[in-house]
């Protein structure tokens, strides 16, 4: 099977946010990089179905500035066999990062299917994977909980509100974003870490793959910390009086009764 | 006139309260408010839609769009694009619209805020302010490429409008051309509670470890019963011990919810439940310890038993709120 | 020469040689066992070495620990070494007929013969004890085994077969010099009334003599199978123990070119030192009695652990004498279970109650190495712990960038202000991830801020560019990402020029001070109790308010056991006006680790029952309304025990510093 997975480096979960100069991104001075979270789950799905499948590949892809190798190398370690990486600058949109993917995607081959996070825990917009899918004309589902291979076909459950579960059968190839809880995703073993370090990672620059500036389609400008919240009050008094006086307090100052 | 075009959700006959919401952000901003609906048997859907003051409807009723398909209902919502020409398109940010908004924005070549908790809607222009880093930091989003301008919106971030009763919108039939699909859904299995979600509830009320187990959960069930459009969670601590399921939990690592307003009782309040709620409008915290790190995001707080303080509060909340 | 005296010569032959080829055995597997050895090198400080031979093999020092057992052991112990000069007088005399060692001179040799039936009565009791002890008393520690039952019947056999040669000789050739033998010189006088005539009796006397060789010569073969190698091992072990008690990890060499695998796999990766360790072990059962994760029934025995190595060893006895590494098989399996290996919490009780300095723990943490970098093999819990610490620096879940927000209103330096303005300070506060951004450990740094600015002393902070020294990744077997994190510290450290260091957190303390030097830098490492102590003793500060209270004490282990600090805390206690300590029994080198050691800190407990609220219970026994203690760690599994027990309004953890901020203005 031709098994690819897309991932992306974003900044560690607990990073304190500094906005840049701009407005337009952060401060990356000092930045722990990380892979994005649900991207561990679909790289680890892909390795699974891998050792399922004898003979088959997994392939890495990831679009971002020069950076992003570090992580690539992280999927490598956990067992992924090719990486591919498209060199953009620091700051693209959705739509440009899912055509360069499936520019990149479509130079590698046919996949049989493609594993993505649902979405990246940095600006968590959640439209690559859907985005990526429909480019190449894919059919897929997101929030994945689960996923049963069979031949040529995979049937997937889907969480939504209120815990209800829709389950899908995709035909392959097909996309499949992941939720937590898919898998757990395997902790890289020293001599693979090792091996990672030493493997080629094929580069596109992105202009190669005919995606440009023109592609844009969204620009985050104004980005700012939330504002402070004015220090909260404790109530006084014993239970009763702390229950009379905070439903007046939300119907009368906080109006949200 | 400029024209919005909104995807309607709806579940077992009733229309989602995040539609109203739309719907009412588009009239205020004195736009005409198409609704797109599809699914089976829509006369009810469709007459609420008009009473929340959809002007017209795009309904796609059938067998065929019984269950939500991003393929199918990807491009009959195109198709209804085609046939309005909206400026803007809002689509609501749950999990059905979350899923299909950016297959829309790849079929129509054009830019999605996702999620957003502020829109404005100025002329045929969209303006858009949404979460980024977990909440951490927020930005606005400005629309560098053609129309229409989409919008995913987080329910509960926009006001609803009041409703007009007897009002109807003009209903349009669209032929249910879904072309050939791949994918089939097999099943919809309903969880265990038919109750609202927590990340679609205005108020949400929270219990953590201290609660000791699953049967004291009824007494925030009673307190969620008195409080209109509310829905309980449950910290990662609760989950863990097993007093509630993981469809309840609140935090970095289940649902990030923001609810108007936000009860957090006997939750000491670790960053890890922080990163789930820290949006909530108003947080009201009652635990046991002063010094529970809980308190200093609360804008309320009550230091006290929450077994003596919460059937108490419920009390209080029925006799003001009828 | 006579039949006799060839025959004899031919067995003895035979069985030395019997018993040269299986101790051969032994000492090639211990060859084949080619893994580094554990705080280094063993052969060194020759003058010491002899030095603790003496005073714990030949005055049984660690062997008295344990007091009735001990003056057993130590009966049989020295009995067997002066009941050998016989049995080598008698060996000579069956090769060399009419030997005697009686050329000493004649009261010289009556000594000696007095000296003799002494010591044989002496083994008899201290054998008659063991027996009662193993089958009558049955402490669990020391389990069923059949080997202990053949070789107190063996040694039991000898010293009668002794009595009844002496005896039966006494009566076949009277002799006024027999007399100091009066034991034997009584049982003589029940075969006199038993109507056994002297030719009777020189041969019995014979008889029993060729009996008590035979016995000699089994014994001897019987050993290298035996528990009771110890004899010949256990004075090697102690003579290659660590010398000091204070210790470090070993460093594992990740960038070795031709390393195919980490830590302990196979028992092929042990060293000579472990294997030694092995064969000392005399299953006496101090260490799993003392294992507070056996005493809450985990699967973890240090006792079974040692000897299921040994089992190990033997099993893959072919492979590893051919040379076969390959073929040896994996050290985890049926017996030694993830659970056993998982289950240690590094206290080191097991090595403090050793009398053969066995050290167990290097294994342990040798074999979990192995499990982490080569098999990714470990709790779940872990995977979260080694990201945060790679991503954040902590095993939480906190921004790096919070690490100094305790120090708000504070006004504490960081050394990069203090390297800005040209100034210098005496220590550098490590204040460690706990203290930093655990809510209950700040307020122990907030203490120690306290007492160093009263005392005048000057400090700074690492601040925001302090790391997690990577001790919980250490122990939890992840070296790789502990070295990363140790590396960049010291790299810090260095920049700065910093020599001294003060530090709340015993781990960090044990890390820094006798891990670090094995990455490029010399720190002088003082604890904070320790400093404390000496503030107190140079008058630097002064506890005058009264804390009217009863405390008890629990010792760290990383203090305590690892370190060998005892007495400072006891000191700074001691000196806090109205304050009232009662120990309880389980304390200094005898007391239970609170079970957050070993990284158990960051892993569920599933098995058995809880570590800490066992200690809590035992601490609780002093009837104290504060149990004081010096390290985060054990603070938390305290409280939490306090929690389990519902007693939070009556008892209260507090650090030492806490205690003695109180107690000065």
């Amino acid at each position: 099977m031709n098994i690819f997975v897309c991932i992306k480096q974003v900044p560690a979960t607990e990073t304190k946010i500094k906005i840049n100069g701009s407005g337009t991104g952060i401060d990356t001075t000092g930045v722990k990089w990380i892979m994005s979270p649900y991207d561990e789950f679909a790289v680890e799905e892909a390795l699974r179905l891998k050792e399922k499948n004898a003979g088959s590949t997994v392939t890495v892809f990831s679009a971002g500035p020069s950076r992003i190798a570090e992580t690539l190398r992280t999927a490598l370690a956990m067992g992924c066999d090719n990486a591919v990486c498209v060199d953009t600058p620091e700051e693209i949109d959705s739509f440009q990062a899912a055509k360069c993917l499936a520019e990149a995607i479509r130079k590698e081959g046919k996949p049989d299917v493609i594993f993505t996070g649902k979405q990246a825990i940095d600006d968590d917009c959640a439209q690559v994977s859907q985005l990526l899918a429909t480019f190449l004309e894919l059919p897929y589902a997101t929030v994945v909980l689960n996923a049963e291979y069979g031949s040529g076909q995979i049937t997937v459950k889907r969480e939504t509100e209120g815990g209800t579960i829709e389950i899908i059968a995709l035909p392959t190839p097909c996309l499949i974003a992941a939720q937590k809880g898919l898998n757990e995703p395997r902790f890289a073993s020293l001599p693979n870490i090792m091996k990672a370090k030493k493997k080629e990672i094929k580069t596109h620059p992105m202009a190669s793959l005919g995606v440009t500036d023109a592609d844009r389609k969204i620009k985050l400008v104004n980005m700012q910390l939330p504002p402070a919240k004015a220090a909260g009050k404790k109530l006084a008094g014993d239970a009763a009086a702390q229950s009379k006086d905070l439903v007046k307090l939300l119907r009368e100052e906080a109006k949200v009764l | 006139m400029a024209t919005v075009l909104i995807y309607a959700e709806h579940k077992e006959g009733k229309v989602k309260k995040v539609t109203h919401e739309l719907i009412s952000e588009a009239n205020r901003a004195g736009a005409e408010s198409v609704v797109f609906v599809a699914g089976q048997g829509l006369d009810a859907v469709n007459k609420e839609l008009g009473e929340m003051g959809a002007k017209r409807v795009i309904a796609a009723q059938g067998d065929a769009v019984k269950f939500y398909s991003n393929e199918a209902y990807g491009k009959l919502f195109v198709d209804a694009v085609k046939s309005t020409n909206p400026s803007v398109i809002l689509i609501p940010a749950t999990a059905q619209g979350k899923d299909l908004a950016p297959r829309i924005a790849a079929l129509l070549g054009v830019g999605l805020a996702s999620d957003c908790t502020k829109i404005q809607i100025d002329g045929e222009k969209l303006k858009a302010t949404r979460p980024i880093y977990a909440g951490k930091a927020v930005a606005d989003v400005e629309f560098v490429g053609p129309k229409p301008y989409m919008a995913t919106v987080r329910p509960n971030a926009l006001s609803v409008g009041a409703a007009s009763p007897g009002a109807s919108a003009a209903v349009t039939a669209l032929s249910l051309d879904t072309g050939a699909l791949k994918s089939t859904v097999k099943d919809v299995v309903r969880g265990a509670t038919a109750k609202l979600d927590v990340t679609e509830a205005n108020i949400v009320v929270s219990g953590g470890r201290a609660m000791k187990n699953s049967e004291n959960f009824a007494i925030l069930e009673k307190l969620s019963e008195v409080l209109p459009n509310s829905a309980v969670g449950a910290s990662r601590a609760a989950v863990d011990a097993g007093y509630r399921p993981h469809s309840y939990q609140v935090g970095q690592t289940g649902k990030v919810v923001s609810p108007t307003l936000y009860i957090a009782c006997g939750i000491s309040g670790a960053i890890q439940h922080l990163a789930g709620m820290r949006t909530s409008k108003i947080i009201v915290a009652i635990n046991k310890d002063p010094e529970a790190p809980i308190f200093q995001v609360a804008d309320y707080g009550i230091v006290g038993d929450l077994f003596e303080v919460v059937p108490l509060l419920t009390e209080e909340f029925k006799k003001a709120l009828g | 020469m006579a039949i006799s005296s060839l025959v004899f010569l031919a067995v003895v032959l035979g069985a030395t040689g019997l018993f040269a080829y299986k101790a051969s055995i032994l000492f090639r597997l211990a060859k084949a066992t080619k893994g580094p050895v554990w705080s280094g090198n063993r052969m060194d400080r020759l003058a010491e070495r002899v030095e603790t031979f003496f005073t714990n093999v030949l005055f049984q020092k660690a062997v008295l620990k344990k007091k009735k057992a001990g003056l057993m052991h130590v009966a049989i112990f020295w009995g067997f070494m002066i009941i050998t000069i016989e049995t080598m007088e008698l060996f000579a005399y069956e090769l060399f007929p009419g030997f005697s060692l009686s050329f000493i001179g004649e009261s010289a040799y009556a000594t000696l013969r007095l000296i003799q039936e002494l010591f044989t009565l002496l083994v008899l009791s201290g054998v008659g004890y063991a027996f009662y002890r193993r089958l009558v008393l049955r402490p669990e520690g020391l389990g069923k085994s059949t080997d202990a039952i053949i070789i107190l019947s063996l040694t039991s056999g000898l010293m009668l077969a002794l009595l009844a040669m002496r005896s039966f000789h006494i009566l076949a050739e009277p002799n006024d010099n027999n007399a100091v033998m009066f034991a034997s010189m009584w049982i003589s006088g029940i075969w006199q009334s038993l109507g056994v005539t002297p030719e009777v009796a020189s041969t019995m006397a014979a008889g029993f003599r060729w009996f008590h060789h035979l016995l000699v010569l089994g014994f001897m073969v019987y050993i290298p199978s035996s528990k009771h190698l110890h004899v010949l091992t256990a004075a090697p072990n102690t003579f290659f123990r660590k010398l000091e008690t204070p210790k470090g990890m070993r460093k594992v060499n990740l960038e070795a070119e031709d390393a195919t695998s980490f830590g302990a796999g196979k028992i092929s990766d042990l060293s000579w030192k472990d294997t030694l360790d092995l064969y000392a072990c005399t299953e006496c059962g101090r260490c799993q009695d003392a294992c507070p994760a056996w005493n809450t029934q985990k699967p973890l025995s240090p006792k079974a652990l040692v000897h299921d190595l040994k089992d190990s060893l033997y099993e893959n006895k072919l492979a590893l004498l051919s040379g076969k590494t390959d073929e040896v098989k994996p050290i985890l399996g049926s017996k030694i279970t993830d659970d056993v290996i998982w289950a240690c919490t590094s206290c080191r009780a097991c090595e403090s109650a050793c009398p053969v300095f066995i050290e167990q723990t290097d294994k342990i943490y040798e074999i979990r190495r192995n499990m982490v970098l080569m098999e990714s093999r470990f709790p779940a819990e872990l995977q979260t712990v080694f990201k945060n610490i790679e991503n954040n620096f902590s095993p939480w879940a906190m921004s790096p960038d919070e690490r100094d927000k305790w120090t708000e209103g504070l006004e504490v330096r960081t050394m990069a202000q203090i390297a800005a303005s040209g100034e210098q300070v005496e220590y550098l506060f490590w204040v460690g991830c706990a203290g930093s951004f655990d809510d209950r450990s700040k307020k122990v740094s907030k203490a120690l801020v306290s007492i160093l600015k009263k005392s005048g002393i000057k400090f700074a902070i690492l601040g925001k560019e302090e790391k997690c020294t990577g001790d919980p990744a250490r122990r939890a077997g992840n070296e790789y990402l502990a070295q990363t994190l140790i590396q960049e510290n010291v790299n810090v450290l260095n920049n700065y020029g910093v020599k001294k260091v003060v530090t709340a957190c015993p781990h960090c303390f044990n890390a820094l001070k006798n891990e670090w030097k094995d990455f490029g830098i010399e720190l002088e490492v003082i604890h904070h109790t320790q400093l404390i102590a000496e503030l107190i003793r140079s008058g630097k500060i002064k506890p005058t308010k009264a804390v009217d209270e009863k405390v008890t004490y629990h010792d760290s282990c990383y203090i305590g056991r690892w370190n060998n600090e005892y007495n400072a805390p006891r000191t700074i206690l001691a000196s806090v006006p109205q304050l009232k300590v009662n120990e309880i029994e389980q304390n200094k080198s005898n007391g239970m680790c609170c079970g957050a050691g070993g990284s158990r800190m960051w892993m569920e407990e599933h098995i058995g029952t809880r570590i800490n609220v066992k200690r809590t219970e035992q601490l609780l026994e002093a009837k104290a309304g504060v149990v004081a203690a010096n390290c985060p760690f054990c603070i938390t599994m305290l409280t939490d025990g306090i929690k389990t027990k519902e007693l939070t309004d009556k008892v209260r953890v507090m650090d030492v510093a806490e205690i003695v901020d109180q107690a000065t203005v």
